[in-house]
């Protein structure tokens, strides 16, 4: 996760880059470590640096790291000549490398041969079972292929050695969504808030899994978990508050008659509305009125 | 009692820095020599996914009160149940850990290199200091000390009478041997091969035994209490919102 003042590091230098005013190598590393993805400038700037003879020497030898940076960007650009001439440089200075190695495979990807991409990892795979990014990028082909069912079998699989990989449960989780298996999805939402408790995000992403999976002891943990969301970011994320408004209203109509067991919390759903109008009344303050309208139908629902 | 000896500074300049200096170096030496000579292991299949297995498990043990009892107790049950739990080891295999590492030829290859690499570099160093530095007074301890490490600190030292504050060279090689490892690990970065006192601690709580692990996260999890932090949060998020709102 990347945090508050990264990002605004990121920023800063990002706009410092993009207005002439040098730094690029510092951008770039930064974007290397962060794992953000921002293929069009590191493209441009990227390029930039090999190209001017100059720069690339000060760089001595992590030029390397940039070319293999910059290829990677191409081919997320499409520019599949760039990202061939960047490979065919690396292939030439490093001939036995598994890194390029799989840039190669990376680039009959982007090409779209799924087929020889598919044989390449596999064979990676033979030498070196455990290669977690190999692994990765199977699924990833599978997925492109709109081999929906591949993938989760081959994520599966990967969990089954692998399964503390945080990212692994997140693909697979959002995979299960798109499919609208939300059993599984919270599934693995528990796994990620298992290994991140204090992740507000993932709280969230739990919250709305059972909210739209329904039934009524579903909606009270949602609401639960909107809670413990709002706690961990101090009332600030709007996403928790709507969500404990649509929890309670919901909640209400489904145990409409019988006895609500309000005595938790009687007065959340007040004060998330209230909250929600004085944020929007700081920054949005023309849609207020559309807010209120919307809550108070979920209050009359209720 | 004690009398001062009065030490030439001699010593010091031929034998107590020359004896570090030389100690520094060979440190230096056999970091990168143990840097060529290491081979790449092949993680073996089972211990990944042991390891990653009780990563999980320490996860669940740490977080089980973030998410519903229902999931927990359904976790709880994959971990630790009696046929095919992950952390369950049947008694019979636990102890064939042990003999599997010995006989496994890979490691018992790694281990006896890391072991030479330690061993000999100490034993010739300390046979030179013995052959060079002894049968004289190199230095004076600053606190007294009893009787009973004569024999010890003051191994070429055949007189009786000095006080045992007065030591060896050999001394000062151990004092060198234990005190240079923050040095090393600031000129060398943090993994380096001269770690020897790590190593040697490392040695006698044999290796990494996974089914032990694996024993002592399944009793862990067994001990651990449900119980629900959520219905907590909705209270705190209430009083959260009040403070926010007023």
């Amino acid at each position: 996760m990347v945090t508050k003042s990264e990002e605004d590091q990121l920023n800063r230098l990002e706009s410092q880059v993009d207005n002439g005013g040098g730094g690029e190598w510092e951008y770039l590393c930064l974007v290397r470590k962060l794992k953000v993805r921002r293929p069009d400038k590191v493209l441009k700037h990227g390029l930039a640096i090999l190209n001017d003879f100059k720069k690339r020497s000060a760089l001595g030898t992590e030029d390397w790291t940039l070319c293999e940076q910059v290829a990677i960007a191409a081919m997320d650009c499409q520019c599949l000549d760039v990202a061939k001439d960047c490979i065919k440089v690396l292939r030439k200075r490093f001939p036995d490398s598994k890194r390029v190695g799989r840039l190669e495979g990376m680039l009959l990807e982007a090409k779209g041969l799924w087929a020889e991409a598919e044989k390449a990892y596999s064979s990676f795979l033979e030498d070196n079972p455990f290669d977690q990014v190999i692994h990765k990028r199977r699924v990833a082909v599978a997925k492109a292929q709109g081999n929906i069912s591949t993938a989760i079998e081959c994520l599966n699989k990967y969990l089954d050695t692998f399964m503390a990989d945080n990212d692994a449960w997140r693909e697979l989780a959002e995979i299960y969504v798109s499919l609208q298996m939300y059993k599984q999805a919270a599934f693995c939402y528990e796994e990620l808030i298992l290994s991140q408790p204090t992740n507000p995000l993932y709280h969230i992403a739990y919250a709305d899994v059972l909210y739209t999976n329904g039934g009524i002891e579903n909606l009270q943990a949602a609401k639960k978990y909107y809670a413990s969301a709002i706690n961990l970011t101090g009332g600030k994320n709007q996403r928790a508050l709507f969500g404990v408004c649509l929890c309670t209203s919901a909640i209400g109509q489904l145990s409409k008659g019988r006895n609500k067991d309000d005595k938790e919390s009687p007065e959340l759903q007040a004060l998330a509305v209230a909250a929600l109008e004085k944020d929007y009344k700081q920054g949005a303050p023309d849609k207020l009125p559309l807010l209120t309208s919307t809550l108070k139908s979920l209050r009359v629902s209720s | 009692m004690a009398e001062d000896l009065v030490l030439d500074t001699a010593i010091r300049d031929w034998v107590l820095i020359p004896l570090s200096v030389v100690m520094v170096l060979i440190g230096v030496l056999r970091y990168f020599v143990s840097k060529l000579m290491r081979s790449s292991q092949n993680p073996d299949a089972k211990l990944v996914k042991e390891g990653q297995v009780i990563v999980r498990a320490r996860n669940l043990r740490a977080a089980a009160n973030f998410i519903p009892p229902k999931s927990f107790r359904a976790r709880r049950f994959y971990y630790s149940n009696e046929e095919n739990g992950l952390l369950f080891v049947p008694k019979g295999q636990a102890q064939n850990a042990q003999a599997q590492m010995f006989s496994d030829p890979n490691m018992a290859m790694d281990m006896m290199k890391k072991n030479l690499s330690m061993i000999i570099p100490q034993t010739l160093t300390f046979a030179w200091v013995n052959f060079f530095f002894s049968g004289f007074v190199a230095a004076k301890i600053p606190f007294p000390l009893t009787q009973r490490f004569r024999g010890m600190l003051q191994n070429g030292i055949d007189l009786s009478t000095v006080d045992v504050s007065y030591v060896s060279s050999r001394s000062w090689y151990f004092l060198n041997l234990f005190g240079l490892r923050g040095l090393f690990s600031l000129i060398l970065g943090e993994e380096n091969a001269t770690d020897d006192t790590q190593r040697m601690m490392q040695m006698t709580g044999f290796g990494f035994d996974p089914s032990k692990s694996l024993g002592a996260e399944k009793d862990g999890l067994d001990i651990v209490q449900h119980d629900w932090t959520m219905p907590k949060f909705e209270r705190r998020a209430e009083s959260v919102l009040r403070k926010l709102v007023r």
